[in-house]
């Protein structure tokens, strides 16, 4: 039987602004307990929020780069609810008019490109944290307390946890491309909640809508996503069906886990905050905002394929992360070889950084060294395999290829005097190589081209030794 | 007609406790408001905008240096119980 | 002579031309306190020590003749839902009992920047919810004039304190008519500028949208000190107005006849409603021939939909409350249930114990007012109505300076009387609520007695047109005196 899975994501993300999004307390991950709050943001009785701009000018990045809609009123409203991490009893949102309205993602699948469109975008505070100890003890933090969350809403266009997950890279890459988050989910900055059904394709019947929550990684997103979608399919094989619940990834147990039943709709009260008057926002600002975005992955991608005649697939993988790019493209300003570069760019530089799970801002490895790297290749200076052990080697030291090389002696020997020596030298000591080679066995030539090669500690120019050693043993 | 259930189902949510004599005066109290509930019924407010502000001159959004965080003895001095820096409440059963 | 009986501008002239110290005059009052605060109870709080070493850093400057802030080294009286840095901030509330704010109020700063000394918190009904001042935690406040009779409320604390010469001047909120009310059962000046004149900031909220710092003085041009030591536009309040940064300066030369000329109007609404109490009615027509007879001209105007506003301003009044009280949960400050085995319980428990009835009653109401099946018709609503009843008053203050009512309709009572009454302090209601809905100013003068209890003329201006409602008042009380 077919079954569809129907997958909605609600994505919280923290925006990277200076300060917090009530109050001027910095915003800031990993500091200790309680230091970096004030009477706003502990919502100490008679302290005011005040909207900060550079949390709405970020908010309004991210919703041009999602294509949506910019509303021209910031309106803000309260949630009503009592939680200990929540400091006012209430917390500062958007129900009513979200500051972004509607937008998409693309994604790439094999049969081709997918739009996954957004409900909304809206601007809201994020809350403290709670700790529970073994001793029985809640403690609380309010450094998190009223740090700018923008909460983005999908409709349920996503169908698997493929799509799921390449939502979240796509999401992910575009945010860190106009630089208002720092994504990163193990320290929350982006998460990640799921909402989930399967419908059966022939009979129609649907499975109750659960909803995921705690997920810390993209692996979980996925794991979950496969769990819950075989644990809808079989209750529904089995004539049952899922309830209407929250539940929660356990890692450990490799599972979900149901932490509450959900009891009709929740009753937040939403009414508009009126200690922030709703705000106009002008559309010039908007529009100078959309000047000032960088060019996004999806644009860049097909610049990349034009400019530097490269294939969809590089292209895409080039410009999956900004700092790929750049590197590539700063890489260029020292070499005008787009082929040479993005081929090592793909390989070795990028099997490395997987080797060591970094990202390329990460590592010791400066455009303009790459560039030299690959001009001593290129110019015949040393060879491909030798280039191989002096880009481990950067990675390694952080030293230029010339240091490397000039150290280590490895500059490849091209003249032809030093050469014809050396062939000489390795013809005398096999003269039965060079008679098996004239009876025809071709095996033999790559024999000495080898003894060269070592006689030369592998530093002689490999094109130049086939030539050389062709002309020789053809005059003997 | 509001009933004893209206009354403990907005005590829960407003998280304070009703006793049961002070539900008759509870009662009382949700019936006047729905009586001014049907009094603003009569004024037409088609095509009126609500007001929530007075003022349609205020354009504040934050944008200046500087802060005012506190120090951590003043971010506790309020709490009943803390504990390495945090607020500290019992464990409670969810 | 008795200096702290003198208004203010007559203690900082004293202090100008140093006839006295600021000390002195701290000391005075000091005095005049220990001796009327056990009957009166007007305090909740005193800074006695703070405030004498603020008295001796003044008379420094005053020694050193460095230019002094416009308060000069007057002593002033702090309702206590205003935040005072590292001194106690109650609300009149259990809740708050021990709360000890590590911030001052925006209003507070200005006041240290002028060279005010705040000298101690005043006493409200519990976080200004009420007209009495029977409501606070630490007990009624006395109305001085005569000691069986409530001073109002909500700021009866500050009110009263001005009225039994404790101090010149003093700060309330005003959420719909806590002021004025209380201005006039004392026989004092309250003046409620318009909504967004003064900074919230730190000033604890009851309903946000409609709360506005007052002040109290003496008289008119006390009030007028005050005001312009705690105006202003503030970047922590959203709603702070920069129009609110224009200083009120008024000529105050002893020959200028502000009433001349002046267009006053009375909604035909309130003389059809009516006091109770003919006398006091008759107090209000004499004001009125007052006006008349320095050159004002008084029209009968409409404000149509004045019949709403009590059930407008209860609505919105509610929805707010319910809301504002959310943060008293018992995790960071304030009270704490010491039983309780779940968070619910810990909330339910702390705050059933830290509330007085008052305020569950309107975070009940509040609550069940914005609940999903209600929101629409009783919240959405009300601010509808709220926008024609703005409207209304917008109408009568494009052709009028000034609107003339009574501030109470009713005489101060006894203790435990009205406030059994509902209805008839609603009523009461109908002459100041509509003022807050509309974010306008408003001033009660006094107007004379009847049977000895005070009776305040209310001077009502547009918003932002301060300035006309202060030179109202100042033009009646030269006229009467
Ligand atoms: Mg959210
Ligand atoms: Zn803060």
């Amino acid at each position: 039987m077919a079954y569809k899975t129907i997958i909605g994501l609600e994505i919280h993300v923290e925006l990277a602004t200076k300060h917090k999004i009530f109050c001027n307390c910095p915003n800031e991950y990993g500091a200790e307990a309680n230091t970096l709050v004030c009477p706003i943001c502990l919502g100490l009785p008679g302290a005011l929020p005040v909207l900060d701009k550079e949390a709405l000018e970020y908010g309004i990045k991210a919703g041009i780069a999602f294509n949506g809609s910019i509303s021209n009123i910031i309106k803000m409203d309260r949630k009503n609810y009592f939680y200990p991490d929540l400091t006012k009893g209430y917390q500062i949102s958007q129900a009513e008019i979200p500051f972004c309205d509607g937008g998409y993602i693309e994604i790439e699948l094999e049969e081709g490109t997918k739009k996954i469109t957004l409900n909304r975008i809206h601007i809201e505070e994020d809350t403290g944290k709670q700790l529970h100890s073994e001793d029985g003890m809640t403690l609380i933090d309010f450094n998190r307390a009223g740090v700018p969350l923008i909460e983005i809403v999908t409709n349920p266009d996503i169908n698997s946890a493929e799509e799921a997950k390449l939502f979240l890279d796509k999401l992910r890459a575009i945010l860190k491309y106009i630089g208002v988050s720092n994504v990163k989910m193990e320290e929350g900055s982006l998460r990640c909640d799921v909402n989930i059904n399967v419908v059966n394709t022939k009979s129609n019947v649907k499975s109750n809508i659960t909803e995921i929550k705690n997920l810390n990684s993209f692996k979980a997103v996925v794991k979950a996503i496969e769990f819950e979608e075989k644990r809808h399919i079989e209750l529904l094989e089995a004539g049952s069906n899922t309830d209407r619940e929250t539940r929660r990834w356990d890692e450990t147990k490799g599972e979900t886990i149901i932490m509450r039943k959900k009891f009709g709709v929740s009753d937040y009260r939403f009414a508009e905050d009126g200690d922030i008057p709703p705000i106009k926002i002008a559309g010039e600002w908007i529009e100078e905002i959309r000047k000032s975005l960088p060019e996004l992955p999806h644009a860049k991608k097909e610049r990349f394929i034009k400019e530097y005649n490269l294939s969809d697939y590089d292209a895409g993988v080039l410009t999956q992360s900004k700092e790929l790019s750049i590197f590539f493209e700063d890489t260029l300003k020292y070499i005008d070889d787009s082929k040479l570069v993005s081929n090592w760019i793909m390989g070795d530089v990028l099997r490395r950084l997987n080797d060591d799970e970094i990202e390329i801002e990460e590592s010791n490895l400066k455009p303009k060294d790459l560039a030299e790297l690959l001009i001593l290749i290129r110019d015949g200076k040393i060879n491909n395999n030798t280039g191989k052990k002096v880009l481990k080697e950067m990675f390694d030291t952080g030293k230029s290829p010339e240091t490397i090389v000039k150290e280590k002696g490895l500059i490849q020997i091209s003249d032809e005097g030093a050469l014809k020596e050396i062939i000489e030298k390795v013809l005398s000591e096999n003269e039965q190589s060079i008679i098996d080679y004239k009876n025809g066995k071709d095996r033999a030539l790559g024999f000495l081209v080898g003894q060269i090669m070592k006689a030369s500690r592998g530093k002689a120019n490999p094109q130049l030794v086939n030539k050389m050693l062709l002309e020789i043993i053809n005059e003997r | 007609m509001v009933s004893k259930e209206d009354i403990m189902y907005i005590a829960d949510i407003a998280k304070l406790n009703i006793s049961t004599d002070e539900l008759d005066s509870a009662i009382e109290k949700f019936t006047q408001l729905l009586k001014f509930v049907d009094k603003i019924k009569e004024v037409d407010t088609e095509n009126v905008e609500p007001t929530y502000q007075v003022n349609d001159d205020t354009y504040i959004l934050k944008d200046y240096e500087g802060n005012a965080t506190l120090t951590r003895e003043e971010v506790l001095q309020n709490t009943k119980e803390q504990k390495y820096g945090y607020f500290k409440i019992m464990k409670v059963v969810e | 002579m008795d200096i702290t009986s003198l208004k203010a501008w007559e203690m900082k002239e004293k202090i100008l031309n140093k006839e006295i110290s600021s000390r002195e005059l701290l000391e005075a009052h000091i005095k005049k306190i220990e001796e009327v605060e056990p009957e009166i109870n007007a305090f909740i709080t005193l800074n006695k020590e703070e405030a004498l070493k603020e008295a001796e850093r003044i008379d420094e400057k005053i020694k050193n003749n460095e230019e002094l802030g416009l308060l000069a080294g007057l002593p002033i009286g702090i309702k206590d839902n205003i935040a005072t840095k590292n001194l106690r901030t109650t609300c009149a509330s259990k809740i708050l009992e021990n709360f000890i704010p590590p911030y001052n109020a925006t209003v507070i700063e200005k006041i240290k920047a002028n060279d005010g000394i705040v000298i101690g918190k005043t006493n409200l009904d519990e976080f200004a919810m009420g007209g009495s001042t029977e409501t606070s935690y630490f007990g009624p406040t006395k109305n001085p004039i005569n000691k069986n009779m409530v001073p109002g409320g909500s700021s009866g604390g500050s009110a009263a304190a001005v009225g039994a010469n404790e101090v010149p001047l003093a700060l309330g909120t005003d959420t719909g008519g806590s002021v004025r009310q209380p201005a006039s059962f004392c026989g004092v000046v309250g003046l409620k500028p318009t909504y967004g004149m003064i900074s919230r900031y730190g000033v604890i909220p009851m309903a946000n949208t409609l709360d506005q710092v007052g002040v109290f003085g003496r008289d008119v041009k006390d009030a007028l000190l005050m005001l312009n030591a705690v105006t202003g536009y503030d970047m922590k309040d959203s709603t702070s107005s920069k129009k609110s940064d224009l200083p009120i300066s008024i000529d105050l030369n002893e020959r200028i006849n502000y009433l001349e000329g002046m267009t006053v109007a009375i909604p035909k609404e309130y003389i059809e409603l009516g006091p109770s109490n003919k006398e006091v009615q008759a107090q209000f027509d004499n004001a009125l021939k007052v006006f008349e007879n320095s050159g004002a001209k008084i029209e009968i105007v409409s404000l149509p939909h004045l019949e709403y506003a009590l059930e407008t301003y209860y609505i919105i009044m509610s929805c707010e409350v319910s809301s504002n009280m959310s943060r008293y949960d018992g995790i960071r400050f304030g009270h704490r249930a010491e039983e309780y085995n779940t968070l619910d319980e810990l909330y339910k428990n702390t705050r059933t114990e830290g509330f007085g009835e008052e305020v569950k009653r309107r975070i009940m109401v509040g609550t069940y007012a914005l609940s999903k099946g209600l929101a629409e018709e009783s919240y959405k609503k009300a601010l509808k109505v709220r926008t024609l009843i703005k409207q209304d008053f917008d109408r009568v203050f494009a052709n009028h300076d000034i609107i003339l009512s009574l501030a109470s309709p009713i005489l101060p009572y006894e203790f435990n009387s009205v406030i059994n009454d509902p209805i008839e302090m609603y009523k009461a209601d109908l002459y100041t609520v509509p003022v807050n809905l509309a974010g306008l100013c408003s001033m009660s003068v006094p107007m004379g007695t009847v049977d000895g209890l005070p009776v305040g003329l209310q001077i009502i201006g547009d918003r932002f047109k301060d300035a006309n409602v202060i030179k109202a008042g100042l033009g009646y009380e030269r006229a009467v005196l």
